[in-house]
């Protein structure tokens, strides 16, 4: 009986046994990634409903491949590829690079300097269930240049490391970490001090002003 | 060893990681004491990790994960149909199997032979055998007691017209073979094919057919 949340030895003997035909098992492997994979396309798509058609796009796109999966790389790590894959193919589509932030096409040569310096209080986890302060975290969030939140969100919110991030953007470690370092202040000025500054929009923000410029 | 706000801003992430040489960690951490604005942003920074690493930060919105199962039910529905294809394949490929397994039982049956006083043979030689349609016996192509017009056949289809082998050839060929005792007259009939079957396949896969 497969577990609902399969260790690492677990996942390769259920994938194992998905690749021989027992299909039906694919619901208890993806089962914990699920969540993730939303998020992710969320990240890059900023939007519920495109995330969610990526979502399940790259769910069965990982279902019709996995005979091919050769566990060269984590299932996680393969799957987050793939989830990646389908989000900025749907971008494309969508053709919301026109959109996209000028920052985006910045090199990083540049250091980074924090603009505020304002003392933090800890803000507890709790005040996650606050609906104002969610809102406020996603909108600092989408604000950032798409190569930032691709990061980011690995990092930060889905917790792989430097080398899988890397690995799953087919970046460097280096890259990864100054774009790393780029996000995390860029959100920290932007909801600083207190979580009032985040209602700046991108676009309200005069040119030459931007924190990250 | 002194470090400037500007090593702490390069390096702040770093700190978090946990990946920072640790003397220069310690010099961080008493820059921090005596920095108020950096001390501000590794607070903030800290604030930032915890509070999107939070996994409620982020949620799908409400049936997500029904509309997402649906949409995969489909699709291994689908595959299931395959799979039902192909155990309706693989349940024809027993029946044929099945009938392949009857024809070599069937061949198991040895035949009457053509001479009463001819006997079976127990050790099958390797390689096509020539028989002439009007002989009682099957030969090396060349064998001087073979005469007439012949045909290569496969021992076993020779054995079931009804051949025996010949007793000059055969055994000469036999025996270059290996076979350092070659039997070639023994009298157990039944148990004499299954057993020379399980000294190696026929004839047929094994050898290159004679030039002839």
């Amino acid at each position: 009986m497969p577990s609902s949340d399969p260790s690492h030895e677990n996942e390769t003997a259920l994938i194992g046994r998905i690749q021989r035909g027992e299909r039906e098992l694919y619901y208890d492997l993806i089962r914990p990634y699920e969540k993730r994979v939303f998020v992710i396309a969320f990240t890059i798509l900023r939007n519920e409903a495109d995330a969610e058609d990526a979502a399940q796009d790259a769910f069965l796109k990982a279902l019709k491949y996995l005979a091919q999966f050769r566990f060269e790389s984590r299932f996680s790590t393969w799957l987050i590829q793939v989830a990646i894959n389908e989000a900025r193919q749907r971008q494309r589509k969508n053709h919301l690079e026109i959109m996209r932030p000028i920052e985006d096409q910045e090199n990083e040569d540049g250091t980074y300097t924090p603009r505020d310096f304002a003392d933090w209080r800890e803000i507890p986890s709790e005040a996650l269930e606050r609906k104002e302060v969610r809102e406020k975290l996603v909108a600092a969030f989408g604000s950032l240049a798409q190569k930032y939140r691709e990061v980011f969100v690995l990092r930060d919110v889905e917790h792989l490391s430097i080398e899988d991030t890397s690995q799953v953007l087919g970046i460097s470690v280096g890259a990864v970490k100054t774009r790393l370092l780029r996000a995390r202040l860029m959100l920290r000025d932007l909801l600083s001090p207190g979580l009032e500054a985040i209602s700046v929009s991108h676009s309200q923000i005069p040119k030459g002003t931007k924190p990250w410029s | 060893m002194v470090v400037k706000c500007e090593d702490v801003w390069l390096e702040i992430s770093n700190y978090f990681e946990g990946k920072l040489d640790p003397a220069f960690k310690r010099a961080m951490e008493e820059h921090f004491a005596q920095c108020p604005q950096c001390g501000a942003v590794r607070d903030g920074m800290r604030n930032i990790i915890q509070l999107y690493g939070d996994e409620t930060m982020v949620n799908p919105p409400a049936g997500f994960y029904a509309r997402l199962h649906d949409r995969l039910s489909d699709q291994i529905e689908g595959q299931r149909g395959s799979l039902r294809g192909w155990l309706v394949g693989l349940v024809a490929t027993g029946a044929l199997a099945a009938l392949g397994l009857f024809a070599t039982v069937q061949n198991r049956f040895v035949p009457e032979p053509r001479a009463q006083m001819s006997q079976p043979a127990r050790r099958m030689p390797q390689q096509l055998v020539a028989i002439v349609d009007e002989g009682k016996t099957f030969h090396v192509p060349g064998c001087p007691y073979m005469h007439g017009k012949y045909r290569m056949v496969t021992p076993d289809e020779a054995i079931r017209e009804g051949y025996a082998p010949c007793n000059r050839c055969m055994y000469e060929s036999l025996r270059s073979a290996g076979n350092t005792e070659p039997d070639l007259d023994g009298e157990e009939i039944a148990s004499s094919m299954p057993a020379a079957k399980r000294e190696g396949p026929s004839g047929q896969n094994q050898v290159s057919r004679p030039g002839i």
